[in-house]
């Protein structure tokens, strides 16, 4: 493995920089029906599911085959991607906002070979490379973190839980059988890189555990003050610790003030807060961001916590599984789901979706949580 | 009034220096703080420290903040694997 | 043979959903074979290591990734994420596993050309794992080493004619939705006005000089599919000023059952005949339409824009012809004080790329100016709204005061009269009073 410079001088770093050059031009990646007709489109109709058109009023349509992937992709798969598009879409390829993939043609005759190539591929253990869904009424692919794979501060993995709750929920992915569209996200802790408070279903890693203070090396590993800042509750303050005879300048944690963030953990790796018993999972329902309708609203906690169950998460998926069937079977046409536990009131929802109701899930954090409680008479026995 | 880039430095250098003891990494707004400027002012000051190599980046992802280069407790374990 | 065995994760190769794990493999092995001879310039088993850390976390149950802030590239303060095992020794092929945010295209259209030539770099000079796409947009170039770093932004930069991306308290990578590219709602040019204000802000985006983290989103009508409501601190939502445009024909169409509704989106169950009254009518939040005769009428004064009829009917219903943005702010999730979703600060602005979108630009710098020298430390625009309140945004925005900010105007008398809008101001003679009022 000999080392191939790209020409970079790390002497004299500045030598020929080029930055702040921006991202390439979109213009660049519109396939010519796309550049054609832009501004132009006249409507949409979804054909079956996982397959678009759209009309513009030059006349011209464009076909889209939507299939889902798992966010995290190799440069092999992507290669294969390419080679698709390039046999089928004249070189051009796009993402949409949820990690699927949008194969776009230009006639219809074109589509139906496009369908059966993806379809028909399949990795060596037996899952699709691409099936073809994730339109309207149904179940699209989940946003989410990095997990076990790359973060530093998860409470579950990600592409786990994912590839699980897909799996359970296959069927709505290519189906267009519920109410209205149901969004499925995921954030590995509650920093929420990935913004999941807004989602029809959201799955949360959550730690429980306060982080453990390694004395020995916190003065040699962190700078004491920074992590001591970097707490959002204030509940990390200065203490000098007697090890071996000799006193070290370290932290105490206030406990019962900890809000398990792990930041930190970030500043300061004297703090890990990681535990096989304490991380798990929690489950926020109702959430939504589009203005139709109703207004936007956030996920509300449905589910205070499962533990985690890896490889593959079985109580996780059973009641996000059973959650979206109570929600199908019992909600309006053009019902997100926030609309129909408020319909029906929280108190049935709980019951309709077989969940247990506990003190955790009463609000008591800070002056939101009021705005939570009941003041009216109203409610259903 | 634009600063004067020479002794804006020195301050910046001197202020991070008598704080040293305790800790390396400062928010940016404390470096303005320094400088009692603004903070489009004290940005420039700063870059240019960045571009010279006097001070460096710690990101903990979501939050930045400045160093002067080579200091701190991670920055040995970190600079020794490269 | 795989050089970790790999039980746990096996398990999640069965079942249709695209599974990761038989991803990975495939990739190993094609490292392994390596047809091309490429001289990899990480060890060609990164990813047999990656499924070895990744198999022990899913038996302990716990993570095994450290932080580390310093990596990036010189000069930019984000862009680069620090990662590196906690277990070296046992998994050399990512004792560093740093990410490299690369800024996608807006839209996220690709040639394949392009792909390909980012694909090769990165199986070079990487792992050849990315995410499509991270979180926040950007093309995710996930694990490689401290040396790397360098070569692999030179490389993008010079070959490639590509930036990486924002982290840390700076600009986010903005990002967009579809828009006009493909979507009859769209009611301004989002890749446009996401392209124009990335390169606008190249210095905000590299150069952390913010309290914290400051996101752009664009949202080309209310449907809101790139979630700005939810998580910019700026959110750039597509509307409409005027009338929204019937076609009665195709109303009649819908009404007759010639055209599915909703676009079809509602196919996969049989939900009876479309029924406009009780589908369209009746559930438009403001009562402000009727169907009578065979003929829709909006009462377009009273609408508010919720897309639902159009939703329901877009080949007889489309947005007005004079269109723009709201923009709302402060949006975030829900560390600490809880989630905000974004406060309606502009009904309507024109998006006008003719003047380069400087009233757009205006507003967005005149809260930069704000929060910059107000927000404390990792204090987001919303939270520093919260803390200074609602009033101080308009005065810095030079913004006045309409109906359309509140949702309903306050529950409490406690105004904080400022002494220039009482008469006579706050300075009084006591002993003038005492003339008048004994002891």
């Amino acid at each position: 493995m000999a080392f191939i410079s790209s020409g970079y001088d790390p002497n004299n770093p500045m030598q020929d920089r080029i930055t702040d050059i921006g991202p390439r031009n979109f213009e660049e990646f519109y396939p010519p029906v796309i550049k054609n007709n832009k501004g132009k489109w006249l409507y949409h109709e979804i054909l079956q599911p996982g397959v678009l058109v759209h009309v513009s009023e030059t006349g011209d349509e464009v076909y889209t085959v939507r299939v889902g992937g798992a966010r995290l992709m190799s440069v092999s798969l992507i290669r294969e991607i390419c080679e698709i598009a390039d046999k089928h879409c004249g070189g051009y390829i796009r993402w949409t906002t949820r990690n699927n993939v949008e194969f776009m043609v230009d006639s219809k005759d074109k589509v139906q070979p496009l369908i059966d190539d993806l379809q028909s591929r399949k990795f060596a253990g037996g899952s699709y490379k691409f099936p073809v869904g994730g339109t309207g009424a149904g179940i699209t692919n989940i946003i989410h973190t990095q997990g076990w794979i790359h973060c530093h501060t998860p409470a579950t993995d990600a592409s786990g839980p994912v590839k699980s709750v897909m799996d359970e929920v296959f069927n709505d992915f290519q189906n267009m059988r519920l109410p209205a569209h149901l969004r499925i996200s995921l954030a590995c802790c509650l920093n929420m890189c990935g913004a999941v408070h807004c989602s029809d279903i959201a799955i949360l890693g959550y730690h429980r555990k306060p982080p453990m203070i390694d004395h020995e090396y916190m003065d040699k590993m962190c700078e004491i003050p920074l992590a001591i800042a970097a707490c959002p509750t204030a509940a990390i303050k200065p203490k000098k610790v007697e090890i071996d005879g000799k006193t070290v300048n370290s932290v105490e944690v206030n406990n019962s003030r900890c809000m398990f963030c792990g930041n930190c953990y970030t500043m300061c790796p004297g703090l890990p807060l990681a535990d096989k018993e304490g991380d798990g999972i929690v489950l926020m329902v109702g959430g939504k961001v589009s203005n139709r309708l109703s207004a936007p609203k956030f996920s509300k906690v449905a589910v205070a916590f499962i533990p985690n169950e890896p490889p593959r998460w079985p109580k996780t998926a059973e009641t996000i599984k059973k959650i979206v069937d109570t929600y199908a079977a019992d909600a309006r046409k053009y019902e997100r789901l926030g609309e129909w536990a408020e319909r029906i009131g929280w108190e049935r929802f709980f019951e309709k979706c077989d969940l247990e109701f506990t003190h955790h899930l009463i609000d008591d954090f800070r002056d939101p949580a009021y705005y939570t409680w009941r003041q009216t008479t109203q409610f259903k026995f | 009034m634009a600063l004067d880039y020479e002794e804006s430095k020195q301050k910046i250098i001197e202020g991070l220096q008598k704080k040293s003891k305790t800790k390396s990494k400062f928010y940016f707004n404390d470096l303005a703080k320094i400088l009692d400027a603004k903070p489009r002012e004290a940005k420039k000051i700063v870059t240019q420290m960045i571009n010279e190599g006097i001070l460096e980046f710690w990101s903990s992802g979501s939050t930045s903040m400045y160093g002067l280069k080579g200091t701190g407790k991670q920055a040995g374990a970190e600079h020794e694997n490269e | 043979m795989a050089k970790h065995e790999t039980p746990l994760l096996d398990q999640l190769e069965s079942g249709p959903w695209p599974s990761f794990v038989s991803d990975m493999k495939q990739e190993a092995e094609a490292r392994a074979k390596n047809v091309n001879n490429v001289e990899y310039q990480i060890p060609s088993d990164v990813i047999e290591d990656l499924l070895g850390v990744l198999e022990l976390s899913y038996k302990d149950g716990e993570t095994h990734w450290k932080h580390g802030g310093i990596v990036g590239v010189f000069g930019y303060g984000g862009g680069v994420i620090g990662r590196y095992c906690d277990q070296p020794e046992n998994f050399p092929g990512v004792a560093h596993f740093h990410t490299m945010r690369v800024n996608q295209p807006s839209g996220h259209f690709y040639t394949t050309e392009y792909l390909k030539q980012l694909c090769d770099l990165w199986e070079f000079r990487g792992s050849g794992l990315t995410n499509m796409h991270g979180s926040t947009g950007d093309i995710i170039f996930l694990g490689t080493f401290t040396p790397q770093l360098e070569e692999i932004f030179y490389e993008m930069t010079h070959k490639y004619d590509q930036d990486l991306g924002g982290s840390g308290s700076n600009l986010r990578t903005p990002s967009d939705c579809i828009g006009a590219a493909r979507c009859e709602y769209a009611c301004y040019d989002t890749q446009d006005l996401c392209t124009h204000l990335t390169l606008e802000y190249q210095d905000e985006l590299h150069r952390p000089a913010f309290p914290y983290k400051f996101k752009f989103k664009f949202d080309g009508c209310p449907n809101c599919c790139v979630a700005s409501i939810a998580r910019a601190d700026m959110s750039f939502i597509g509307t409409w000023k005027d009338d929204i445009q019937i076609d009665q024909e195709a109303v009649k169409g819908y009404v007759n059952g010639e055209f599915p509704p909703n676009g079809g989106a509602h196919a996969g169950r049989d939900w009876g005949a479309f029924d406009i009254q009780k589908e369209v009518v009746d559930r438009c939040p403001t009562q402000c339409m009727r169907y009578e005769n065979g003929k829709l009428e909006i009462n377009n004064r009273e609408c508010t824009r919720c897309m639902h009829c159009i939703n329901v009917m877009p080949r007889a219903l489309r947005p007005g012809k004079q269109t723009g943005c709201s923009i709302l702010v402060g949006a975030k999730a829900p560390i600490l004080d809880g989630a905000q979703m974004s406060s309606l600060l502009l009904p309507f602005v024109e998006v006008n790329k003719e003047n380069d979108y400087q009233e757009i630009k205006d507003v967005i710098e005149s809260i930069w100016d704000w929060w910059m020298e107000e927000g404390k430390n990792r204090e987001r625009l919303g939270e520093l709204m919260k803390r200074q309140g609602f009033q101080k945004l308009l005065e810095v925005t030079g913004i006045d005061p309409i109906p359309q900010h509140v949702q309903e105007p306050r529950h409490n008398p406690y105004i904080f009269w400022k002494e220039e809008e009482v008469p006579g101001g706050f300075d009084r003679d006591i002993h003038e009073f005492r003339k008048h009022h004994q002891r």
